[in-house]
């Protein structure tokens, strides 16, 4: 058994590296940009056109929770170079497996996280806006100043709730025929007849990768919340 | 100057002020009482745009605002420089340092330099007694020294007007009197301030005029003298309750 798992586990860490790590990291940063903007177009008390803006970003998150992932990647990969549409993409839209996963990996977590955001943004108390405000603050110096910095420490825990499941759920693009860790891991045990030490292998490596995120969450929260522990 | 003109205010069916006419001196110390629910707070909060008014006209000095029409964002925001708020609830941002809370100001709003900031706002802890707390976060502060570091950031935008919302509700008798020492303090330099409160003996100790609000309604509006010497039945009764000479 042990040769089997010295064997392997190099192929997996490269594909680990090449493949799961990058799209975790990218599809979470494009996905946090998403949510930041959907939280606070869905957030805005702003009237009339805005509203249309509002019900697509309401229309977005409600999609994107309310259906499988792994029915999302099939659609943005094998669906869409079926969608032929005039001028734009007369031939169908048709990406890369890389692609079409981190498109599909940041829509989706975007959407969960910008319910995070909205949440962690709603609990900070009102009393913040209006000293702000009091001091003569704009809308957004209010935001970015005093009020964002407050909710980053709120929305830590879930966000990195996020992250972690991202993490794992990149196991799924092996199925639009990304060769990421869990893809390797298949292709092996196709070839060695050894199933289960394989996929636990595969399963520790995963577990490897969550649990140094959330090391780093700990590290995190630490640093973020520094103002609500006493000192000394 | 700060005078309101037909100052009307509603929460859906609840009519919290009821054409409120009034003057706010300046350089002197108004204190706005009543009880509670009587539309106090929503007055003073006006004053800061933290609540809109439905109509009424707001004069500041030579500019005329008129409720009815709405406030620009930009007339918002040069009222709110003129003036300052303090809470009940003080409202420090929790994630800066007691000096970072009164420099942000006057940095973020105001582009002063920074240096110069930071050398008023020691001077502004030290005017409040907190010289030793500039390093600390809020959290680590006592009802009492979060309000005087609450003053001190309102002095900071140099205001016209620095306006009180029941500054020492929340506070201790020991509490409250650090705070009171303060706002005397204060209010002998001639500052304008507007301070709504339920402290009987304070308001008769800083009050230049008073104000009695009930059910969104003045019912008094004059010099600090008269008020205490009101045959008003309705204010003597609330002026008796108040204290505890009667018990």
């Amino acid at each position: 058994m042990w040769d089997i798992i010295v064997n392997a586990t190099p192929q997996l860490v490269v594909a680990g590296l090449k493949y799961t790590i990058p799209i975790s990291i990218v599809s979470f940063l494009l996905g946090l940009i998403l949510a930041l903007i959907t939280a606070l177009i869905r957030l805005s008390s702003k009237k009339g056109l805005f509203r249309i803006l509002k019900a697509i970003f309401r229309f977005y998150v409600w999609l994107f929770r309310s259906t499988p992932l792994l029915v999302q990647l099939f659609i943005v990969y094998f669906g869409l170079p079926y969608l032929k549409i005039a001028v734009i993409a007369p031939e169908g839209i048709k990406l890369t497996p890389l692609v079409a996963g981190i498109i599909t990996f940041s829509l989706n977590t975007g959407a969960y996280c910008s319910e995070t955001i909205r949440a962690s943004i709603l609990s900070i108390p009102k009393g913040q806006w209006e000293a702000a405000f009091s001091i003569g603050m704009t809308r957004s110096q209010a935001l970015s100043r005093i009020v964002l910095p407050q909710a980053v420490r709120v929305s830590l825990p879930p966000l990195a709730n996020s992250f972690i499941g991202l993490v794992k759920d990149t196991s799924l693009a092996a199925s639009i025929t990304i060769v990421e860790m869990f893809e390797v891991s298949q292709q092996i045990a196709a070839e060695n007849y050894q199933p289960l030490v394989m996929y636990c292998l595969v399963a520790a490596l995963y577990a490897i990768a969550c649990s140094l995120l959330s090391w780093l969450q700990g590290y995190l929260e630490k640093v973020t919340s520094r103002y609500v522990t006493n000192a000394d | 100057m700060l005078k309101l003109e037909k100052l009307n205010k509603s929460f859906g069916e609840h009519h919290a002020l009821v054409d409120i006419t009034t003057t706010f001196p300046e350089h002197q110390t108004t204190v706005i009482l009543g009880p509670s629910g009587s539309g106090k707070s929503t007055l003073l909060r006006s004053l800061n745009l933290l609540e809109r008014p439905e109509s009424g006209r707001y004069f500041f000095d030579d500019d005329v605002f008129d409720f009815a029409k709405g406030i620009s964002v930009k007339d918002t925001l040069n009222i709110r420089k003129r003036t300052e708020m303090v809470f009940q609830g003080y409202n420090l941002f929790p994630h800066l340092t007691v000096l970072k809370n009164i420099m942000e100001g006057p940095i973020q709003v105001l582009r002063q330099p920074k240096t110069k900031v930071e050398k008023d706002a020691h001077a502004l802890l030290a005017k409040v007694g907190l010289a030793d707390k500039a390093d600390v976060y809020p959290n680590q502060l006592s009802g009492g020294q979060a309000q005087r570091v609450a003053i001190a950031r309102s002095l900071a935008m140099q205001p016209k007007y620095i306006l009180l919302d029941e500054p020492t509700s929340a506070l201790d008798p020991e509490l409250e009197l650090e705070v009171l020492k303060v706002l005397k303090q204060i209010s002998t330099e001639k500052r304008s301030m507007i301070i709504v409160t339920h402290n009987m003996a304070f308001a008769r100790e800083v009050a230049d005029k008073i104000i009695f609000i009930e059910d969104g309604h003045i019912l008094f509006d004059g010099s600090n003298e008269r008020f205490f010497k009101t045959d008003n039945k309705r204010i003597a009764d609330f002026i008796s309750a108040m204290t505890f000479a009667n018990i």
